[in-house]
């Protein structure tokens, strides 16, 4: 199922320097050995006739589940993978021809708790990146404290890295990625993992670097987050984007449906499941880990629709049951959805 | 890239990495307490004989410490970026991989040439050996362009591990075979006929030959420049091979996505 609902194709190949990103019919495809005694090759196809546009001072997230192609369609924007086929620009550069052009350009953002030199300081790690990229020597020293400053932590700056939480390091993987002051920042998961104030923190982080004039690309897995931050989100699933919009226009692919949110307890995959199987209902997700269990039933039927509910979770307690206009992550999962995953 | 940013890499890779020595410390052992053990055997065997046999197992013992360092840590010097998780950043710079790996391997070599040192001055004030040099000038130089050619030698095998972890293995097989081959701890005479070959493209049985030779002799002969001369040249063969084979080696990582898998 492709679903472009603003398709955006026709604005693909023209080749300028007008556009930050140019993607034409990206494809990747790894020969994957699997078994011990005999080895047998086999294709994946990770990223599948990718295209799509990215303007000067945007933010552009790229949302899906895992395996659907977004780290690897962000490496090979950053040169560090060569496309099986088609072709790619940055800031005006093909990423196969001009690889120097394009990292001297852009800045790498892939933050998590390791990818940083955990055992020297963070100003010891920023003037080492500093040299790699050929920052001049002249403002180096400026440059990295400044951005130090700007991420907060300079306070810390002279002490080791490892002693820093899980926020410091994020911080100063956003610092690290600036260092060169690129134009274009890619930024896989930028806010995975941390509380939900030091997320906060780094989502104003983002919006104040658009404000400087950057653009950014990033990846996520929080809807709210593409929601507030993204000017456009593609949708990738199975390494094919299935939609491209602005997240106000993805919601408009759902606005005929009404999401019933149940909180309850004993509910299993198997309630789900059924759901699953109802012919009115377009889309599940459950969060069934915590105490509080949550289920996200998306159906056009609304309130029609409840006692069918009550019948399936019969033998489950249910805390509350409420009628909600559908979110950019009921489209999402809508989306994600048709692939029968 | 202009030559000036090239030493910029290499230098500032070559910091870091000495920040990260000397921030753990584990190198005591291998470059203290192992030289010491090493000294202690090896003067022990030679107790009884005569000429400059204390010298050669000094010398020995600190090119071991030296080749061992830079071969394993130069292969390590990949891995030690997958471990951190710090390739793919530093893969995504301008900058040259092969410049960064440079400047760690001849950190690690570095740090070979403190085990060749602790060595010396165990062999001299605990062991009483005297070790008398007889050209400490050129004694010198040598010592740091044997130093430069074993780095550039664990180039040529680091570029293994961009492709894969598995080069330890090929590595680790190689520690002993190449210390014996060049020449370290015996004169290169004592070996087969049909090993010599595989001796004389190793940069470090050059660089062997020119330190023993400053020791002894004080006076500058020609066969020390002969040797000199042909460690530089065959060093620079080791940096175009590994310019080469770096270059080659990346490209297939980016096409089959093998960089920055453990």
């Amino acid at each position: 199922m492709h679903l472009w609902v603003s398709d955006v194709s026709s604005e693909v190949g023209e080749v300028s320097f007008d556009r930050a990103i140019v993607a034409e019919h990206l494809c990747k495809v790894f020969n994957v050995s699997k078994g011990t005694l005999r080895r047998r090759k086999t294709r994946v196809v990770a990223v599948k006739d990718v295209s799509f546009v990215v303007d000067y001072g945007e933010i552009f997230g790229l949302v899906g589940p895992n395996g659907a192609g977004k780290t690897t369609t962000i490496k090979m924007l950053t040169t560090m993978l060569i496309p099986t086929s088609g072709r790619a620009f940055v800031l005006g550069y093909d990423v196969g021809r001009d690889v120097t052009r394009v990292r001297e350009r852009i800045g790498v953002v892939l933050g998590g708790e390791r990818g940083l030199y955990t055992r020297v300081n963070a100003i010891d790690n920023m003037r080492y990146f500093a040299d790699l990229y050929g920052v001049p020597t002249s403002v180096r020293d400026r440059r990295v404290r400044e951005l130090l400053e700007f991420m907060g932590l300079w306070e810390r700056a002279r002490d080791r890295v490892e002693t820093y939480s899980k926020g410091m390091k994020q911080r100063l993987h956003l610092a690290r990625g600036l260092i060169n002051d690129p134009q274009l920042i890619f930024m896989d998961e930028p806010t995975i993992g941390l509380d939900p104030e030091i997320a906060k923190e780094t989502r104003s982080m983002i919006r104040q670097l658009v404000e400087k004039g950057k653009t950014i690309l990033l990846t996520t897995h929080y809807m709210f987050e593409a929601d507030e931050l993204c000017r456009r989100v593609a949708v990738i699933r199975n390494g094919e984007i299935v939609a491209l919009d602005t997240p106000s226009g993805l919601k408009r692919y759902v606005m005929d449906t009404s999401v019933v949110e149940v909180e309850g307890f004993g509910i299993t995959e198997a309630e789900v499941a059924r759901f699953k199987e109802v012919s009115e209902v377009l889309a599940v997700s459950a969060d069934l880990s915590e105490n509080k269990q949550i289920l996200k039933i998306q159906t056009p039927k609304g309130s029609e629709i409840i006692s069918e509910v009550q019948e399936i979770l019969k033998g489950c307690r249910i805390y509350d049951l409420k009628i909600k206009e559908p979110t950019l992550e009921d489209a999402y999962l809508r989306l994600v959805e048709g692939s029968g995953e | 890239m202009p030559l000036r940013q090239t030493l910029r890499v290499v230098y500032s890779a070559f910091r870091l990495a000495m920040l990260h020595w000397l921030a753990d410390p584990q190198w005591v052992i291998p470059n203290v307490i192992a030289p010491f053990v090493f000294t202690f055997v090896a003067l022990t065997l030679f107790k009884e004989a005569s000429g400059p046999f204390g010298l050669y197992a000094v010398l020995g013992g600190g090119m071991m410490g030296m080749w061992g360092n830079t071969l394993y840590a130069s292969g390590f010097a990949i891995e030690f970026e997958k471990w951190q998780g710090t390739l793919e950043e530093v893969v995504a710079t301008p900058s040259n991989l092969m410049h960064v790996v440079a400047g760690r391997s001849v950190s690690n070599a570095v740090f070979g040439l403190t085990n060749m040192v602790a060595i010396l001055l165990i062999a001299s004030f605990v062991f009483r050996v005297h070790l008398g040099v007889a050209n400490p000038v050129l004694f010198g130089v040598a010592i740091v362009l044997t130093l430069l050619s074993v780095s550039a030698l664990g180039l040529i095998f680091a570029s293994a591990f961009v492709l894969s972890r598995s080069a330890q293995v090929f590595t680790n097989g190689l520690e002993f075979p190449i210390y014996v081959v060049s020449g370290s701890m015996f004169p290169i005479a004592l070996l087969p006929f049909w090993t010599h070959p595989v001796s004389y493209v190793l940069g470090p049985t050059w660089g062997i030959e020119a330190i023993r030779t400053a020791a002894g002799q004080a006076n500058v002969s020609f066969t020390f420049f002969q040797d000199v001369g042909v460690m530089v040249l065959i060093t620079l063969a080791y940096v175009a091979v590994a310019a080469f084979l770096f270059k080659k080696v990346e490209e297939k990582s980016r096409r089959d996505g093998t960089l920055v898998q453990a």
